[in-house]
């Protein structure tokens, strides 16, 4: 794929096909009704707004040659040019997915400074607790490399940096997107050239809705609240274990199957946890559990089980009260 | 309770000798509890005297003329109906392939994998590779020995991981049954390879040798095991130059027969272990165990189980500190009401937590849980 510059136009062009990018605008002279830079810029005897584009194209086209997403750069670009040019405050935009080394983001930097300097376009590293370090709703417009992390929850945590009315733009190679997406996608201002997809999101309240609902944050309090509820019904039957109530026969199984849920449940909230010690501590009074079973049904005489599992299950309960509920 | 149709195959041709350790026994003692049949697949590397110990296993004999994991693959193909339950031990590359073949085959069957590995090697599995995380993904449950690996593990595979410890399987032992301390002598025993840099016998006899002149009554150091021709010669020279220590110190050479062996943990109050890396807790330590010895332990991985934390035994953490080792030592031989007590507590311990039967017990109702998931998905 190659980007083609010209003095009126800006295109992609591969195998003989060709996808107009941008055509230099004929603008009417604004120069007597208004002093902003961007016309001021626009009309100045040095670089026009149009030069510098065409020049950020060639770089593009220059820096990013052997870039898979060389044509999905064009295209974000494309898309860009006419908010960065809507007004002339100062944009605040985001890059999530290509690591904060891209040649493409710095070459959007300068196109963004020169209309401003006071914009800036943040290339966030790849992790998702970078999209946290965002205010949100801060974010004009959002780049997303979807091939990178392509998990629902994280583009909706890159949709709640989004200011309201802003874009986010979704980048990707592959033929397809993720079937979560498809929904999200289809609300999409569609691009495509070759392998290259870009959808333009607008964020208005229907796509922030979504967000809030599908983003991580819903998910860790979903999650949490599962965890806290999983643990007062284990707390009662452990109780009840150790006071020696008389229990269903499938009492020990079921707390065995709790545990296990718990488990997986701690393990998807991992990187959130503060004590990562606890998915362990749930496998250990899942083990006193097993050891008590055992010993009902195969009995040894021996006390120390049910001594584990008091000392198990006040670990497991401290933590989870400690972790969710302090 | 359902009824396994239960398989072992290891990731190389089994030996005789491996028939009675935690790759094989594990297994088996599950068939014992809840099987319907057990099955051994693996080529033959010579006689298996050790099956007798075996009642009701099938070994079956995979074909000389491919390699051992082409040739299991080929048997899982064709027998997968015939195993509800396989047994793997490693997480080794040679796997892959086999456990995804039988996954494939049978999606409601369900693949345990008992680790058998440190930290160390925990740390150089190829998670990177596509095909080593669906291998993992295809075991249902997996156990390593230690708790602070399964901690490790919980880390950095995010995935439940069960702590399953090297074990005993009483019956093999009759005469750790009738062992009373007060048979026992001044003996600390050592098993295992001497001479390797695993087993690091000869920091064992600098903290004997370090303890000896505050020793209140005399111990003999009695050290079992085959001599690698280094460690005989620093043996040698090490009598030279501490002539008074020289008759305290047996080498015994390699004992194949386990009766003698045992004869020597029944004698024995304390057994050093002054190793400088286990792959979980040794046999050699479950056996001095249940013979009530007290362990004195260098900081190995599985060091914290092998003692409850110090309880029931004593950890030197550092395998190069000499002092250390023979400071612990001696406060041991000097404490007889410790090692008198700890002789009970010590078998107590060992029943509750090593017992293979118990274990087995808590892998029944692991594997009735993973089969009623597989049976769900």
């Amino acid at each position: 794929m190659r980007i083609i510059t010209t003095d009126t136009c800006v295109s992609l062009e591969e195998d003989g096909q060709v996808f107009t990018l941008l055509e230099k605008p004929a603008l009417p002279d604004y120069s007597n009704i208004t002093k902003r830079p961007y016309f001021s810029v626009y009309y100045s005897e040095g670089e026009t707004v149009w030069e510098r584009l065409s020049c950020s194209m060639a770089k593009f086209a220059d820096f990013c040659r052997d870039d898979p997403y060389l044509g999905c750069y064009g295209l974000i670009l494309r898309r860009l040019y006419p908010m960065l040019l809507s007004d002339n405050r100062a944009k605040n935009l985001a890059a999530y997915g290509a690591g904060t080394d891209c040649m493409a983001y710095r070459v959007i930097q300068d196109f963004m400074t020169f209309l401003h300097t006071g914009s800036a376009l943040t290339a966030l590293a790849p992790s998702p607790f970078s999209l946290t370090a965002v205010s949100p709703g801060s974010c004009a417009a959002l780049l997303y490399r979807l091939d990178t992390f392509p998990a629902p929850a994280a583009v909706c945590d890159a949709i709640n940096r989004i200011k309201s009315g802003g874009l986010l733009l979704l980048y990707t190679v592959k033929e397809t997107v993720p079937a979560d997406l498809a929904a999200l996608c289809a609300k999409a201002k569609k691009d495509s050239f070759g392998p290259c997809t870009l959808y333009s999101l607008t964020v208005d309240e229907a796509v922030m809705d979504f967000a809030h609902e599908n983003g991580s944050e819903a998910f860790v309090l979903a999650r949490a609240s599962e965890i806290t509820r999983r643990a007062d019904d284990l707390q009662n039957l452990v109780q009840a274990m150790l006071a020696d109530t008389a229990l269903p026969d499938d009492a020990w199984f079921i707390a065995v199957t709790i545990l296990q849920q718990t488990e997986e449940l701690l393990l998807s909230l991992y990187d959130y946890l503060e004590n990562d010690e606890l998915p362990v501590h749930a496998n250990a009074l899942k083990e006193a559990v097993l050891n008590c079973y055992v010993e009902m049904c195969r009995p040894c005489g021996l006390t120390a089980f049910r001594d584990k599992l008091t000392q198990s299950s006040e670990l497991f309960f401290t933590a989870v009260e400690q972790e969710f509920l302090t | 309770m359902k009824k396994y149709k239960m398989c072992m195959i290891p990731a190389s041709p089994l030996e005789n000798v491996q028939l009675l350790k935690d790759r094989v026994l594990l297994p088996y003692v599950c068939y014992r509890l809840f099987g319907e049949s057990f099955s051994i697949v693996t080529q033959s590397t010579g006689d298996y005297p050790y099956l007798s110990y075996l009642e009701g296993t099938d070994f079956i004999s995979l074909p000389e003329e491919q390699p051992h994991m082409e040739a299991a693959v080929s048997y899982v193909s064709g027998h997968s109906q015939d195993i509800d339950l396989l047994f793997l031990f490693g997480a080794r590359g040679e796997y892959m392939e086999l456990a995804h073949t039988y996954k494939s085959l049978r999606p409601d069957g369900v693949i345990y994998l008992k680790l058998d590995t440190n930290i160390d090697w925990a740390n150089a599995y190829p998670l990177h590779d596509q095909n080593f995380s669906v291998f993992l993904e295809d075991c249902d449950i997996i156990s390593c020995e230690t708790r602070k690996l399964q901690s490790f593990l919980y880390k950095k595979w995010l995935r439940p991981v069960e702590y399953i410890p090297n074990g005993v399987w009483y019956p093999l032992y009759p005469e750790a049954g009738d062992v009373q301390f007060a048979d026992k002598e001044n003996m600390i025993l050592t098993v295992g390879r001497l001479g390797t840099a695993q087993k690091n016998s000869m920091m064992l006899l600098y903290a004997y040798a370090l303890a000896f002149p505050s020793l209140k009554e005399p111990w003999e150091l009695v050290m079992t095991g085959s001599v690698t021709p280094e460690f005989q010669a620093e043996y040698d020279r090490f009598c030279k130059e501490f002539p008074p220590l020289a008759p305290h110190i047996h080498l015994t050479g390699h004992i194949s027969d386990k009766q003698t062996l045992y004869q020597y943990y029944k004698k024995a109050r304390i057994f050093a272990l002054p190793s400088r890396g286990e792959g979980g807790s040794p046999n050699v330590f479950s056996e001095a165990a249940i013979f009530g010895c007290t362990v004195l332990t260098t900081g190995v991985d599985a060091a914290p189980d092998m003692t409850d934390n110090g309880r029931v035994g004593r950890i030197s953490p550092d395998p190069e500190d000499v002092k250390g080792f023979s400071k612990e030592l001696l406060s041991l031989c000097q404490d007889p009401d410790y090692l008198a007590r700890n002789f009970h507590e010590i078998r107590s311990y060992m029943r509750a937590y090593f017992d293979y039967e118990r274990l087995a017990g808590r892998l029944r109702s692991l594997v009735e849980l993973q089969s009623l998931k597989r049976r769900r998905s």
